[in-house]
């Protein structure tokens, strides 16, 4: 008998307490144990994880106003400058913005780590001053609890799978990568592999938008395909398939998030990004999905790439799965070489366990996507038009 | 054999007396210089490995202290925030001699600091600023 289940019969599952719920680490036993049919059979949803520096975050923030009002149109938190091209008293905050004053020791992301935490953050606004808004300057200080919305909003997160990263020159090298050494020296490599939410479900069968994640510690959303979505299915010579390029727009209320899954990094002569926790169930609705979440790190392979090359388009050096990435060395040329993940497993594995426990407890239900991401997406490069 | 780690640091009033010739000759200790930086007239810091029966290791701290060395032990200037730390892992592939590591079965991170050689690199990898080196 083939099993077929709706999320509505899951979520009345999750609600009398009677869901099966294992983690995508959890899961790989099981179905080696009893394969996939009866696998399928008995468990519900599988959750994933992820815990890596995310670049494109960020968060929109309403500060309220101030009497006599101001229309600011420079704003900086801690000497962070937010964008603040929008109404008269909101402002993006981009986690990569570098403070003014401290440079890549502090920014965007600093913030949003010291706002969730509940410590002051000075803030600064300038305008030109109106009939409506008179105010032309405001010093003051804001904690989260005085604004009224402090919203993560991150339009690329989740990347589906990354490069390895090395350096084939003969100078240390400072990338978003982490630090690469000399003459192959390291190799830095970020995804959580067999518990990275979108190789979990590569074709974005249950992810879509409206699908309800965990993000920072508290419930969020998927809210578009992430920029840059670009999904390819590669088949590599060796019968390898490749999944690669898949991202995810998401949101949720940073006031209710956590610094225990959500951090601000600096990537030394880089600069800041936030790190970002991010956990999706997968909710099993029939055997398709289940082999999806059978995946193992052995099964998911990537590129290496040369980061000393100083062009887009970066020579490959090979390819390497997940296993021998996260074994602490792979072979390039003949040399064996030091992986560093970037990207916590350990934590990525504490998000799986923690959305298993919330759906477990009736506090997380399964939301169906209200929208599918859009196929055949074009990855397009900047032209120089002159 | 007892093997230690210590940081020596020197100032502009100590720093021509032979300490690792004294330390040698007179306590019979093996040295293993893993840095030194110097500045000729204002002092410095050295970096040694000491390895030796325990109480010449003793007696050679205490003949350093006398002559007004400051005396640290590795493990007191080289500092990992386990609090702070997310066991990421950006460190491990950077660090020349293996104190860094993720255990293979948590993959928290672990950190060994009898290979230590305070090289610098992972201070310098490290992301979220959790490891320190105060010297």
């Amino acid at each position: 008998m083939t099993i077929q289940r709706t999320y509505e019969e899951i979520n009345t599952k999750i609600r009398s307490g009677k869901a099966v719920i294992v983690t995508a680490e959890e899961i790989i036993p099981i179905i080696e144990e009893k394969g996939i049919e009866k696998a399928t059979e008995e468990i519900d949803v599988v959750t994933t994880g992820t815990f890596g520096p995310m670049c494109s975050s960020g968060a929109i923030i309403n500060f309220g106003h101030s009497d006599p009002p101001i229309r600011m149109q420079k704003v900086w938190l801690n000497d962070v400058e937010a964008y603040a091209g929008l109404a008269a008293v909101d402002v993006y905050l981009g986690a990569t913005q570098l403070s003014e004053r401290q440079g890549m020791e502090y920014g965007g992301a600093h913030v949003i780590e010291d706002l969730i935490s509940g410590k002051k953050i000075k803030l600064k606004a300038i305008s030109r001053g109106t009939d409506c808004y008179p105010r032309r300057e405001i010093e003051s200080y804001i904690t989260k609890k005085s604004i009224n919305q402090a919203i993560l909003f991150n339009p690329r997160n989740g990347y589906q799978n990354y490069n390895v990263a090395v350096n084939t020159s003969e100078r240390k090298i400072y990338t978003y990568m982490g630090i690469l050494l000399p003459d192959l020296g390291n190799a830095s490599y970020s995804t959580s592999g067999q518990l990275s939410p979108l190789l979990n479900d590569p074709e974005f069968t249950t992810i879509g938008i409206g699908t309800r994640i965990f993000l920072g510690g508290a419930q969020g959303y998927i809210v578009w395909e992430g920029t840059q979505f670009y999904p390819q299915v590669i088949k590599d010579e060796n019968g390898n398939t490749i999944y690669k390029g898949g991202t995810l727009a998401v949101i949720g209320d940073l006031k209710e998030m956590s610094i225990d899954y959500i951090r601000a990094a600096t990537f030394s002569g880089y600069g800041v990004t936030l790190v970002v926790g991010i956990g999706i169930p997968i909710p099993i609705l029939n055997s398709e999905i289940m082999k999806n979440v059978a995946v193992k790190d052995e099964d998911i392979w990537t590129e290496i790439i040369d980061y000393s090359f100083p062009h887009l388009k970066k020579p490959s050096l090979g390819r390497v799965n997940y296993r021998q990435l996260r074994e602490g060395k792979i072979t390039i040329q003949r040399k064996d070489i030091p992986t560093s993940p970037l990207s916590s497993y350990a934590k990525a594995r504490e998000i799986a366990q923690k959305l298993k426990e919330e759906i477990l407890k009736g506090e997380f239900l399964l939301q169906e996507p209200i929208q599918k991401f859009p196929k055949g997406n074009k990855f397009k490069s900047l032209l120089e038009i002159r | 054999m007892l093997s230690k780690k210590v940081i020596f640091t020197f100032s502009p009033q100590n720093v021509e007396r032979p300490v690792t010739y004294q330390l040698i000759k007179k306590y019979d200790l093996w040295i293993n210089i893993l840095q030194a930086k110097f500045k000729p007239s204002l002092g410095g810091k050295l970096v040694l490995e000491l390895k030796g029966e325990k109480n010449q290791i003793e007696e050679g701290l205490n003949f350093a202290r006398q002559i007004g060395v400051g005396v640290e032990f590795l493990e007191q200037e080289v500092l990992w925030n386990e609090e702070k730390c997310i066991d990421c892992g950006a460190c491990v592939s950077i660090c020349p001699t293996g104190v860094l590591s993720l255990d293979k079965e948590t993959f928290k991170l672990k950190f060994d600091y009898e290979k230590c050689i305070v090289c610098g690199n992972c201070v310098e990898a490290c992301p979220l600023q959790a490891i320190k080196v105060t010297f």
